[in-house]
């Protein structure tokens, strides 16, 4: 009788227990909400001693010299005299940092709604030598946004953090949710960090040089930031003291400027404003070029634009694509050839060689020389690297990526040799 | 690796057993049958309402092994799991053991252990899909004359593992899913 009893037992509890067990683990971005007192905050500015990287934003180069922001914490300064070996000289603490702009010995950074001068003639001892209060209305870093309220002094931030959850599901939801989002990740680090280059220079006194996906440029006696519905100016003949001169609203989704031959090319989520600038206090709309909802930094070289576009909930949007535009009529810019990419992030541009940052796809070198049949002239394609954000000074070309900063000697755009490589989160 | 060794290992044992019987005799088991089960979670589009729901699979394997002595014999298993989401092979190491009965009928144990491979599993883009450990006791009833071929009807306890890494939505940077397979497998068969 026995065994037999144990048999109903068994099958039993087999019947009972018969449930499949599946966790779906994710790491999800999440928001908190915090207020700053501006009072406080504007007491923060100042030099720190040099700290290992965490969450690189933007890079903008001037001579010997490398600024690395750190997304709304501040800005690494790096003595890049050897490119081999880069030394960390100084962090500068600013609450609240997006974007960099370097003329002559003043360094502008954004903190929040102010705009900050700094001298770096010693750049070990940077100080705060002026301040533009209540410019920059609102803002978003790392997807979660920031706004200004004047009445109380104060900025009401969303802290954005990754936490991991798990949840029980069906075991069978392998269904693809298709593809429109694939990258997006990257697609809203590289909208904070991404730059490229082309030399936006100008006039007689020394400028650095920031890239396709920064908000600052400066021209002239002049600095344009672009806030997400605005282009503000600040006259500069003052260097030390700017001051904010004229505001120019463009409508919404702006995010990134590039000055080139007294023009202004402002690529915004729905297309690329082409501003003339000839008279820089002045800057005209001289035409739109309408594209797809997507994020869109731009460079420009010899009278063509490249516009990369890119999917990511950050922009909305469904394409990966290259535009060259064809902007040699600045009034009536015209498409000359879409190009296919995977997830096309900043961009650099040393003509005829573009390099181009495809996020988790790694760094695809064109020669664009002929302009139409660039997909057919890749040089190259890196694909064992992170690439969100380069910049190519001719000889040397500076990638930043998920796991760091990257140095490569470019002389050979086909085999590019690593110089030297900077951790993210490696202590100094 | 270290599923990969033990599975070795049986393997090996198996074969140091077959070497010191006398005129051992070559045992095939080959059963097919239905993966019973279910499943409980909460369903996001329900307001991520608890929802229970029924499992059935096909699953196919056939034994293959030596007669150790008049009850027991240890083989090799090699098994395909039609899972909703995975496609799953298991390779394990195996043992028939005759528990009691009367000539022509026989309750027989049987019990497999090894580890699921998804080599034919075509994952959509994204998405990557592993197999994992397998566990799989339980009793079986063997008719049929000693010595000829039987009919086999099994149940037994299947415990399977997986793991898939997912492509993630638009506010993740990292999504993957361990599912644990937990079910109760019915098989007809053959046994000679």
């Amino acid at each position: 009788m026995k065994p037999k009893l144990l048999l109903v037992c068994v099958v039993a509890w087999l019947c009972w227990s018969c449930n499949d067990q599946c966790k779906e683990t994710r790491v999800v971005r999440r928001f908190s909400n915090v207020t700053y007192s501006l009072m406080e905050l504007r007491t923060q500015v100042k030099a720190e001693s040099p700290r290992s990287l965490v969450q690189p934003g933007k890079m903008y180069v001037k001579g010997k010299y490398l600024y690395v922001n750190e997304i709304k914490k501040g800005i690494h300064i790096i003595d890049n005299g050897n490119p081999a070996s880069p030394k960390f000289i100084t962090f500068i603490n600013i609450p609240g940092n997006g974007d960099i702009a370097v003329r002559d010995n003043i360094l502008y950074a954004d903190s929040y709604s102010d705009l900050v001068s700094i001298d770096i003639t010693d750049p070990t001892a940077p100080k705060e030598v002026g301040r533009v209060k209540n410019v920059f209305q609102t803002g978003t870093f790392d997807g979660g946004s920031w706004g200004l309220n004047e009445s109380i002094g104060a900025i009401s931030d969303q802290n954005v953090e990754w936490v991991e959850e798990t949840v029980t599901v069906n075991c069978e939801d392998n269904i693809s949710p298709g593809s429109w989002w694939r990258g997006w990740l990257f697609a809203d680090r590289a909208f904070l960090s991404s730059a490229s280059s082309a030399s936006p220079q100008s006039s007689g006194s020394t400028t650095g040089q920031g890239g396709s996906m920064a908000r600052f440029a400066l021209d002239r006696n002049f600095l344009y930031a672009v806030g997400q519905s605005q282009m503000h100016l600040f006259k500069i003949d003052k260097p030390s003291q700017p001051v904010d001169f004229k505001t120019i609203n463009l409508g919404w989704g702006i995010e990134t400027i590039f000055p080139y031959n007294n023009k202004l090319f402002i690529g915004s989520s729905s297309g690329m404003f082409i501003y003339d600038n000839i008279d820089p206090a002045e800057p005209k709309q001289l035409s739109m070029f309408q594209h797809g909802r997507a994020c869109d930094p731009v460079v420009v070289s010899g009278g063509i634009a490249y516009v990369t576009l890119r999917t990511g909930t950050a922009c909305g949007g469904g394409q990966n694509q290259l535009d060259l535009v064809d902007v040699s009529n600045p009034s009536a810019p015209q498409l000359i050839k879409s190009y296919q990419m995977e997830n096309p992030h900043g961009l650099s541009i040393d003509f005829p060689t573009l390099f181009l940052c495809e996020g988790e796809h790694g760094l695809k070198v064109f020669d664009v020389s002929e302009r139409f049949s660039v997909d057919k002239n890749q040089l190259a394609h890196f694909k064992d690297m992170h690439a969100y954000d380069v910049i190519s000074l001719g000889k040397t070309l500076l990638l930043i990526g998920e796991d760091g900063f990257y140095q490569y000697d470019s002389s050979n755009p086909k085999d590019l040799r690593l110089l030297s490589k900077i951790p993210v989160g490696k202590a100094i | 690796m270290k599923k990969i060794a033990y599975l070795c290992l049986l393997l090996a044992a198996t074969a140091a057993n077959a070497q010191t019987g006398k005129s051992l005799r070559f045992v095939n088991h080959t059963e097919f049958g239905g993966l019973f089960g279910r499943v409980k979670y909460d369903n996001p589009y329900t307001g991520n309402q608890e929802q229970v729901d029924s499992k059935t699979s096909l699953t196919v394997q056939t034994f293959n092994g030596l007669q150790l002595n008049r009850r027991l014999s240890a083989g090799v298993t090699l098994g395909m799991d039609w899972y909703k989401a995975a496609l799953l092979n298991p390779i394990a190491g195996g043992v028939r053991y005759d528990l009691a009965g009367r000539k022509n009928v026989q309750l027989f144990g049987t019990l497999d252990a090894g580890y699921a491979f998804a080599w034919f599993h075509d994952d959509s883009e994204g998405f990557d899909t592993k197999g994992g450990l397998m566990v799989n006791p339980g009793l079986g009833m063997k008719v049929g004359k000693p010595g000829s071929a039987a009919f086999t009807l099994a149940l037994t306890y299947k415990r399977q593992e997986a793991h898939v890494t997912k492509a993630p939505l638009w506010d993740q940077k990292e999504r993957f899913e361990d599912r644990v397979y937990n079910r109760l497998a019915l098989r007809l068969g053959i046994n000679f």
